[in-house]
């Protein structure tokens, strides 16, 4: 289905639901490609009307077995997020993205100082000493995101009823520009809205990376046996 | 003296021109071979330099990716690309460069824009293309890739990395130019001549070479319209085997390598000036061998022929010298036996002529010899020596032989002379044959006129011996004429051409009866009838010993030998004498006698008319006399 059609459908969606409702409403999207369903797809939504309250709130993107987690997080602007380190190895972390540049040279665990994440834009996170170490922040004004599990899906709930411009965002999807252009609107009232979308991916290779099958050897292990003794 | 078709001649041209024939011939298949041998030696060389080069282009480009991607995890580098300042990035980028030791570095955005670029750009110089490589890496799994491509007019190798920081943000290259160090490094390890070529408006443009005049590579080229991978081309004179590979995709940058075929035929080369050289030797060889050989054949073969004329000419004397073993030997020892062999067969024939008459060895030696005989008539001369036993007791043997074997001689000659043929001598008798083997028509005359002139040679040779002081020899001489049976006879070892017969007897019988009737020449009637043109005087009919028939016997006589009528006379005579007319016979006979007191037949006839005066003979008289001895 091409836009123009599921702009007739979402206007009767509109037509039927909007007298309906009158506070929380919720975005029910489904991200897919030729393959199937997409997981760590970004669905959010910007309200037309009058802009959400702006809240600093807190994230955290956790490192785990030498992988960052989450691997796609959509956070507001403003957000702090801490990146604790539950290896027991030191992970050296960094981002040359435009949207936010720094680094957090070998640490362990809490001891990297948080990081405000206060322009809107993507970035990629890597490990110097890990390359296959990657996270995507997409960094947004609007609280109404979600990253699609691996069904493809991501609800967002209780959402003010309004019109709203829809997007979908992955680190690998192709046609970003283009996406970012051409949102979809969507009236909110009481009742849920479905929404699905259907993206192009590049190859995987292009934004994830393999984890070698020998990077959980435990050095740090080693290590510690050889000084116990 | 040179004939072409003497044997010496075409043994040479053969043995030469086999020779020549074969050498050339294998001189031409070794130089094919050797040529072809080359040629796969070389090619076989070419496409190991050729993998060489693809394996140096190979491990160059794995060297450099290598190298990008040590660029791309440098944490420093990211930072300084993070940091967005141009002149840091560009000092980065000249660091990388200079470390790993390539000739030129870019930093492409992922916009396929140049972002950073150690390249210094003339001001002419196209815009820089990248768009293949950018593809190329696009479309790689790894988003890595490696391309030979122009930039800035030169022949790079050029490999691409993303920077990935830690997903790529901007592409790395880095190019190594392919110059002359490149090929003059790539020829150190094959040996080969390797020259880069690009393609320009159809004709081919010398990018770097290790050749000397790299011009006359690209003239050749021009020359060549459509050229396989592998080839000969010719350069300023030489041959050069060329194997031809594309360094780039779209073919239009070629590497070159070639090796020249004169290096690769060099050992052949020795090979085939031995095989002239033997070619040479084995020519002079074959050409003194062939005339040695030949003149060895022709001497001995030349000494033949003349013997062989001598031969011809009736020389036996000559013998060939036999110095050899061989066929020529042979034929000069086969030789040899066939001239004693023909020598022995003339002495033969010489003695056979000597032994027996010449026409009788004519005959013997023309024909098979073979029992039997054939019936002819045949005039039989018989001639004797009168009171021969008593010459033999006055004379030495010896001297006895001597004189009978001229008298023979002489005889012989004169019979020989009239066509006689010499049937055998019987002591001192001579028996011979007119009309056997060969038949004349006028044998009997023949016969008479020998008879006739054995008398005038008897007279001959007479006063030649009463000259020595011989003493002189008297003949008798009897022939008939009659049918006789001719052929050899005797045993089938040993035989003898003669005739035998009534006529042979009667012959001899006759010849007996010269010494009775005194008279030196006595034919039988029959003789007598073959040849009537002769004088006769009959002397009597007489029925000699074995015969029954009564036969006439006539004295042929010279002309003018007799008196005017005495011939006449004397037949009258006899005619009375038969008619029992005594009185009439013997009063001629007596005026005959009284003539010719020396002729014993008037007497004779006197005597028995004398007889038959007293005892008149029988009744049935005929006039016959009988002579029973022999």
């Amino acid at each position: 289905m091409d836009s123009e059609m599921w702009r007739i459908v979402l206007a009767s969606l509109v037509v039927g639901f909007s007298t309906l409702t009158a506070d929380a409403a919720e975005l029910r999207g489904t991200v897919s490609n030729e393959q199937g369903a997409v997981e760590n797809a970004v669905i959010y939504a910007i309200p037309l009307g009058s802009p959400p309250a702006a809240s600093a709130g807190e994230a955290i993107i956790d490192q785990v077995d030498k992988l960052y987690t989450p691997f796609v997080s959509a956070l507001r602007a403003g957000t702090t997020v801490k990146f604790p380190n539950k290896d027991n190895i030191k992970h050296h972390l960094y981002s040359v993205s435009k949207a936010k540049s720094f680094e957090r040279p070998l640490y362990t665990g809490q001891k990297a100082a948080p990081v405000v994440f206060d322009k809107q834009g993507e970035v990629t996170l890597g490990c110097n000493i890990h390359d296959w170490m990657i996270a995507h922040i997409l960094v947004l004004d609007t609280p109404y995101t979600k990253v699609t599990d691996k069904t493809g899906q991501a609800v967002i709930s209780d959402m003010p009823a309004g019109t709203y411009a829809v997007r979908v965002w992955h680190p690998g999807m192709k046609g970003k520009k283009k996406a970012a252009k051409n949102p979809r609107t969507v009236t909110l009232a009481a009742a849920a809205v479905e929404i699905d979308f259907k993206i192009r991916l590049r190859p995987k290779s292009r934004w994830w990376r393999e984890k070698p099958a020998d990077a959980d050897k435990n050095y740090a292990d080693d290590e510690r046996n050889s000084t116990g003794n | 003296m040179f004939r072409f078709h003497s044997f010496r001649t075409r043994l040479t041209v053969f043995f030469v021109g086999l020779l020549l024939a074969v050498q050339g011939a294998a001189f031409v298949i070794v130089d094919l071979a050797n040529s072809h041998y080359a040629r796969q030696q070389i090619n076989a060389e070419l496409e190991v330099d050729a993998r060489v080069f693809g394996r140096l282009l190979a491990g160059r480009t794995a060297e450099m990716i290598q190298a990008a991607r040590l660029l791309s995890g440098d944490f420093g580098f990211k930072t300084a690309y993070a940091s967005g300042d141009q002149g840091t990035l560009l000092s980065a980028l000249q660091n990388h460069r200079s470390r790993i030791k390539a000739d030129t570095m870019v930093l492409l955005s992922l916009d396929e824009e140049v972002t950073a670029s150690t390249l210094e750009r003339r001001a002419e110089a196209a815009p820089m293309d990248f768009s293949a490589i950018l593809e190329a890496a696009d479309d790689s799994d790894e988003g890595e890739a490696a391309l030979v491509m122009m930039l800035d007019g030169r022949p790079y190798l050029m490999v691409l990395v993303p920077l990935l920081a830690p997903l790529p943000v901007a592409w790395i290259g880095i190019g190594f130019v392919l110059d002359e160090q490149f090929v003059s490094s790539l020829k150190e390890l094959t040996l080969a001549h390797v020259s880069l070529l690009r393609r320009v408006d159809k004709a081919w443009r010398i990018e770097a070479s290790t050749l000397r005049e790299p011009d006359t590579l690209a003239a050749a080229l021009a020359r060549v319209t459509r050229p396989r991978q592998s080839f000969v081309l010719e350069m300023a004179g030489q041959d050069n085997v060329t194997l031809m590979q594309p360094v780039a995709a779209d073919g239009v940058l070629q590497a070159v390598l070639q090796r020249p075929l004169a290096a690769a035929l060099a050992p052949y080369q020795r090979l085939r000036l031995a095989l002239l050289l033997l070619t040479a030797v084995a020519f002079v060889a074959s050409l003194f061998g062939a005339s040695a050989i030949a003149r060895s054949v022709n001497r001995p073969v030349q000494q033949l022929v003349a013997a062989t004329r001598r031969v011809q000419k009736g020389d036996y004397g000559g013998a060939v010298a036999v110095d050899r073993v061989d066929e020529i030997g042979e034929l000069a020892t086969a030789f040899n036996h066939m001239t004693q062999g023909l020598a022995e067969r003339d002495q033969v024939r010489d003695l056979l002529g000597k032994v027996v008459d010449p026409a009788v060895a004519e005959e013997l030696l023309s024909k098979d010899l073979k029992l039997g005989g054939e019936e002819r008539e045949v005039s039989v001369l018989f001639a004797d020596i009168r009171g021969f036993t008593a010459l033999s007791e006055r004379q030495h043997p010896s001297d006895l032989l001597d004189l009978l074997n001229r008298y023979l001689s002489c005889m012989t000659e004169v019979i020989e002379g009239e066509g006689g043929v010499i049937d055998k001598y019987i002591g001192d008798a001579i028996m011979a044959l007119f009309g056997a083997p060969l038949a004349h028509g006028d044998d009997a005359q023949r016969a008479v006129r020998a008879a006739l002139a054995m008398g005038h040679e008897l007279v001959r040779l007479n006063r030649e011996l009463t000259a020595q002081g011989l003493p002189a020899i008297a003949t008798g001489i009897g022939i008939n004429t009659g049918l006789v049976v001719a052929g050899n006879m005797g045993s089938t070892h040993r035989l003898n051409y003669s005739v035998i017969g009534d006529g042979v007897n009667l012959a001899s019988r006759i010849e007996g009866l010269t010494r009775f009737y005194g008279v030196p020449l006595i034919i039988s009637e029959s003789a007598a009838a073959a040849a009537p043109e002769f004088i006769y005087r009959e002397l009597d009919r007489v029925r000699v010993k074995g015969k029954l028939e009564p036969v006439r016997i006539f004295e042929p006589l010279e002309a003018g030998i007799l008196g005017d009528g005495e011939l006449e006379s004397y037949h009258e005579a006899l005619a009375h004498y038969r008619a029992r007319e005594w009185r009439q016979a013997d009063d001629i006979l007596a005026g005959l006698a009284a003539a010719a007191p020396a002729s014993p037949l008037y007497a004779l006839y006197r005597q028995r008319i004398a007889n038959f005066l007293i005892t008149p003979p029988a009744d049935d008289w005929d006039a016959t006399v009988v002579h029973s001895e022999k």
